[in-house]
């Protein structure tokens, strides 16, 4: 037996590796779901607060939306003292679908009792025809509730919102017309027709109601005087360009929705385009003071009494008018060959672009689309001297009261509005003409009202130092007379501008005028001017309104 | 740091939660009370449209030559008083030539 000695060793065996609670491996997998239970955390408290947040929110917008997105919805129309000049108002229709009526009989004799002045044959008769037709509508609210108590499924209710205009005529060519679509065709509803429908608060214009009927009631006084076939009046602030009043005359009803198709309804005060005479010479005397070239004492002698251009005579009205005459005396006394003379020495290109710069010769930017356009003419020397006194040029009352507010306030840029602003933005701002002009033209326009030389004496109204200058054309292509008369008060420091058109006036041989520079009275129209038809107008509207001006607006 | 970071978005989560829950309570409480505004205001319009159609020049004047015997007159303005409280003393002026004053101190 071979015996081998084999030594075995025994090792305590020594394993190295040793359980340990790995920190970092846990780590791991404790932040990943504690990341993505956080990241669902995240979006569901985000979800719930979206939710609930829309929620909310979804009932507000809805509410509102009902309001604006209402078929025919329109915003209504305010004065400047928040009266309304158009409102809109939901009216309910019944109608009754035959088809669906259980008792006949029965259902005629209740509505005899809520309706006992109706034609119940008539009734009977369409009940029979199956045809859905129309019980009543714009129905009281009384009734409404009535009929509905009937419980009868056969009656049917249609809410319908209408326009309602509590002024009637006063402001028909201001506002408007909508058609059955629900879409303005004319005045500001037509220019705010999207506006109107989106704004949730009333449209607010520059107008005052008062003054409106008013001035409205003295046209038409006037026009069984003097005939015409229409008239107009603007007053509008000096200072910032708010019209206060536009009134054209004839009008019509907004509540009737007529078709107006004859002419003679046009807005005279934007879209009737005129040759305006005389008061153009205001501008012709301004445009001198302007450029330096006169002063209101400068003298023009040897004027003569008849100049000839072309196939033109220009003559002078008054015959008795003196041969020398001061730049203060053309214009009080509205003499043509003096006015002439002063556009002579201004030429062509001052004069044009003094009109151009106080926005009389083309179309005027406004609220309402219904715009004349003067019209276009070539210049050339019998051109410059007829347009010296306001013939052969034309232009719209509305661009005349805003050159006569340009030239009265001190020179500065103004933009009519029949949309009432902030204070901020209707401030004077640009001057466009140099200072000092205005305080000269105030001053001849006072004594062309003042003097007993000057045009206007019948509007010398105590209390209210008007001025202002008449204007008789006869009209464009032969159309009758065209008097106007431009009146500013108070002249020693403008706050207004009255613009009084009459078209085609007659003479009156009944009216008694009332003399104001000296004491008696006259009857009968003497001559067909504006000294003597305008002015009279002129000066009865301001004794009515002034008082309501002097005491309504003294802090504005 | 990380936790901290953590428990405060948590947080202003949770507070932003809450707010805006409160934030809803009064929403819903506004939302009740513009639509109880809602008809109030309709019927303020209905009401001022008749109060103005009432009252308009137009219908005064229809009712004055209705009820009354006397013709309205034209104010004149030289008429026309002012009162100007002074020193608890209230004097009446004229108005014209307060107006006036007023202008000449301008």
């Amino acid at each position: 037996m071979h015996n081998k000695k084999i030594n075995v060793t025994l090792e305590e065996y020594e394993n190295k590796f040793s359980y340990k609670k790995s920190k970092t491996n846990l780590n791991i997998e404790f932040n990943r779901i504690a990341f993505i239970f956080f990241i669902f955390l995240v979006i569901s408290i985000i979800y719930s607060i979206q939710l609930l947040h829309l929620g909310s929110l979804k009932k507000e917008t809805n509410s509102t939306k009902q309001l604006i997105t209402k078929k025919n919805y329109r915003a209504d129309i305010v004065d400047r003292n928040g009266n309304y000049l158009v409102k809109t108002v939901s009216s309910i229709d019944v109608g009754i679908n035959p088809i669906e009526v259980i008792d006949k009989k029965k259902l005629l004799i209740n509505l005899q009792l809520i309706f006992p002045n109706k034609n119940y044959i008539e009734i009977s008769s369409k009940l029979s025809k199956n045809k859905y037709f129309y019980l009543e509508k714009k129905i009281t609210a009384d009734n409404y509730e009535k009929i509905m108590m009937l419980g009868d499924k056969s009656i049917k209710s249609e809410e319908r919102l209408t326009r309602i205009y509590p002024q009637k005529n006063l402001f028909s060519h201001i506002i408007g017309q909508i058609d059955d679509n629900n879409q303005g065709i004319s005045g500001l509803e037509k220019s705010f027709n999207q506006k109107l429908k989106k704004m949730k608060e009333p449209l607010r214009l520059t107008l005052d109601t008062d003054i409106q009927f008013l001035i409205r009631e003295e046209l038409v006084k006037f026009q069984s005087v003097f005939r015409s076939k229409g008239s107009t009046v603007i007053l509008m602030n000096v200072n910032n360009g708010e019209i206060i009043s536009m009134v054209s005359y004839p009008d019509f009803d907004l509540n009737k929705r007529e078709t107006v198709s004859n002419v003679n309804f046009i807005n005279r005060a934007t879209k009737g385009v005129y040759e305006l005479g005389s008061v153009f010479k205001t501008f012709t005397v301004a445009a001198g003071l302007e450029e330096g070239l006169i002063e209101t004492d400068t003298k023009f002698l040897n004027l003569e009494k008849r100049l000839k251009c072309e196939k033109n005579t220009i003559n002078e009205y008054d015959k008795k008018m003196p041969s020398d005459l001061t730049v203060e005396q053309i214009l009080v006394r509205s003499s043509n060959i003096g006015s002439v003379r002063i556009a002579q020495k201004l030429e062509i290109d001052k004069l044009k672009s003094f009109l151009e710069k106080i926005g009389v010769l083309k179309k005027i930017d406004f609220d309402i689309e219904e715009v004349g356009e003067p019209i276009p003419f070539m210049w050339g020397k019998c051109k410059l001297a007829t347009v010296s006194f306001g013939h052969g040029i034309t232009t719209t009352p509305l661009q005349l009261a805003k050159g006569y507010a340009i030239i009265v306030n001190g020179g500065f840029e103004i933009k009519p509005s029949l949309i009432k602003k902030s204070l901020d933005n209707n401030l004077k701002q640009k001057r466009i003409i140099k200072e000092g002009v205005s305080q000269k033209i105030n001053l001849i326009l006072r004594k062309v009202v003042k003097t007993k030389e000057g045009t206007a004496g019948l509007a010398n109204i105590e209390g209210y130092e008007i001025g202002g200058k008449t204007g008789t054309a006869d009209g464009y292509n032969n159309k009758g007379k065209i008097n106007t008369f431009a009146s500013i008060f108070p002249a020693s420091k403008p706050k207004y501008v009255m613009i009084v058109l009459l078209d085609g006036p007659k003479t009156s041989i009944d009216y008694i005028y009332e003399y104001k520079n000296k004491s008696g009275s006259y009857k009968g129209t003497p001559f067909n001017t504006a000294g003597w038809t305008s002015v009279e107008v002129a000066g009865k509207i301001i004794q009515k309104i002034g008082p309501i001006l002097a005491t309504k607006y003294i802090e504005n | 740091m990380k936790k901290v970071v953590f428990a405060i978005i948590f947080v202003s989560i949770l507070a932003t939660s809450l707010v805006k829950n409160s934030t809803k309570e009064i929403e819903d409480k506004i939302f009740i009370i513009n639509e109880n505004i809602r008809p109030l205001k309709s019927e303020l319009g209905d009401v001022l449209l008749e109060y103005n159609y009432l009252s308009s020049p137009d219908k005064l004047t229809q009712y004055q030559n209705q009820y009354f015997e006397k013709n309205l007159i034209k104010i004149d303005i030289n008429k026309i008083k002012k009162l100007v409280e002074k020193n608890n003393h209230i004097k009446v002026d004229d108005f014209l030539k307060n107006k006036n004053n007023a202008q000449q101190k301008n």
